[in-house]
């Protein structure tokens, strides 16, 4: 036993070496003259890589009769390539989960992430964020069946969120706040909630509204109560604080000039 | 500096370790309960397929080639997704203990067959002819000598039955992975959330694994 807990103790230390070199390894600051590295070494591979959802409809959505990824987040990245590049076209897009988008922006895999990304303080240490392009709220999805209108109905209930859990946060709050008490369970995918729902695994499917929205269908209901506004921004590295400021621009630019508000409109979200 | 394992986000998972603590106990749990149906499944169905009746062999061969031939993953989402589809709505701890108790199980009655193939065909008869019956001769004379032939291979299926609740984070299992799932999710503090949760990991299987090594060693069975 002593020999075992010897060599646990030399492959921990062994981690620790490991993973604090990566810790430390920072990438050297350019001049700040002229072009930013890392803008520049966009323009030099001549293709923005962008980290999208392909399972949210009219937001990041693969379309599997064209095997197309089309939807308002994908339009935001075709921008922010013409302004970098010149060309909207020159985006080379990857799906991404809520668990895959932090680790790909870290190994320098994409550029950015346009996928349905809340805003939160935590996320803000590790990533940049853009301006909010999207504001959304929690919403709830329950069976017709189950007689449920309202957040106070259910005391006892289980609601399922997605692992990114700011919905989580949002709805136990206000769920305490009526007095209902609440049960959270947490699946990899959207798709994976509602069939926890339809299994009756879970009585509620909660999560952003207009991600909702694309799975509803004839047993389902979406109540119309929101919660805890989400803000969505564009994230990049932390450290690569010239393309974020890229983004901003683009982002303040289609504002003020009412293109968002029209991308918004032209895919139907409310 | 703000790599994957910043200082900060160790920080973190150290004040947050209870989260880890009760995935870890949860973890323990299920693993022991479905360890304790496994090898009671795979002892019943080991003496089965070593049996005479072909009945009996045959619906040793369906449990084991049905559980074999199919992905852990389906089977948890069976007991999951669709059983409450047809009016059974089984708690999830009891889908992570029977999913894994069931599959392993059926690796288990391999290793049993194995065991009892081992012993010389001889005792079996010397033990009718003293009037024992099948049952009792397996239960007096034929499983404490497989037993030693058996017992190696036994606790590598317990280090791949731990490691293989982690399939339970997928249907919000409540143990070790889903813990470091969600955890990880919602912070984006993956780096030492998962390497946390693999070394607790080694921590439970590390342990078996070294005690299976010597449990070879002793019986002269070389891997």
């Amino acid at each position: 036993m002593k020999r075992f807990y010897a060599l646990l103790a030399v492959m921990m230390m062994g981690l620790m070496v490991i993973t604090s070199g990566c810790g430390s390894s920072k990438p050297a600051q350019g001049a700040q003259s002229g072009v930013a590295p890392e803008i520049k070494a966009i323009k030099d591979r001549g293709v923005l890589k962008v980290g999208v959802k392909v399972d949210v409809p009219k937001f990041g959505f693969k379309d599997p009769q064209t095997n197309k990824i089309d939807g308002l987040e994908i339009d935001l990245a075709r921008a922010i390539a013409q302004q970098v590049l010149g060309d909207p076209n020159k985006i080379e897009l990857q799906g991404v989960t809520a668990k895959t988008r932090g680790p790909l922006l870290d190994n320098g895999e994409i550029d950015l992430v346009i996928a349905t990304f809340t805003i939160t303080e935590e996320r803000k240490k590790s990533y940049n964020f853009s301006e909010p392009y999207f504001t959304d709220g929690v919403g709830m999805m329950v069976k017709k069946s189950a007689g449920l209108s309202a957040l106070k109905d259910m005391d006892g209930k289980k609601i399922g969120v997605a692992q990114s859990a700011t919905s989580r946060k949002a709805l136990q709050e206000e769920a305490a706040k009526v007095g209902a008490k609440v049960q959270f369970l947490e699946f990899g995918t959207y798709p994976e909630i509602k069939t926890a729902l339809d299994a009756g695994r879970v009585d509620v499917f909660a999560v952003d509204a207009s991600i909702l929205s694309g799975y509803l269908d004839d047993s389902t209901l979406v109540l119309q109560d929101r919660y805890a506004p989400q803000q969505y921004g564009v994230a990049s590295k932390k450290d690569n604080a010239a393309l974020t400021k890229v983004v901003d621009e683009v982002i303040a630019g289609m504002k003020k000039s009412g293109e968002l508000d029209k991308l918004i409109q032209k895919w139907g979200i409310k | 500096m703000n790599g994957a394992f910043a200082d900060y986000k160790w920080a973190a998972l150290v004040s947050d370790w209870t989260v880890f603590g009760e995935g870890f106990a949860h973890t323990v749990l299920v693993s022991g309960l479905a360890l304790l149906l496994a090898l009671l499944l795979g002892g019943f169905f080991g003496v089965l397929s070593s049996g005479s009746s072909k009945l009996a062999k045959g619906l040793a061969r369906v449990y084991i080639e049905s559980i074999q031939n199919t992905p852990l993953v389906i089977q948890v989402f069976f007991l999951y997704h669709a059983l409450p589809h047809l009016g059974i709505m089984l708690p999830t701890f009891a889908v992570g203990v029977l999913g894994v108790g069931v599959y392993h199980g059926a690796y288990v009655s391999e290793v049993v067959r194995a065991g009892i193939q081992a012993v010389p065909r001889g005792q079996l008869e010397a033990a009718y002819s003293q009037g024992f019956s099948f049952w009792r001769a397996m239960r007096h004379i034929i499983l404490p000598q497989a037993k030693r032939m058996a017992f190696p291979p036994l606790t590598n299926q317990a280090v791949s039955l731990i490691k293989n609740t982690s399939v339970l984070a997928m249907v919000a299992g409540g143990e070790l992975m889903y813990q470091a799932d969600s955890w990880s999710s919602s912070n984006l503090y993956y780096g030492p959330a998962y390497v946390a949760t693999g070394i607790l990991y080694i921590a439970l299987c590390l342990p078996l694994a070294t005690y299976a090594r010597r449990l070879e060693e002793q019986t002269g069975v070389k891997g």
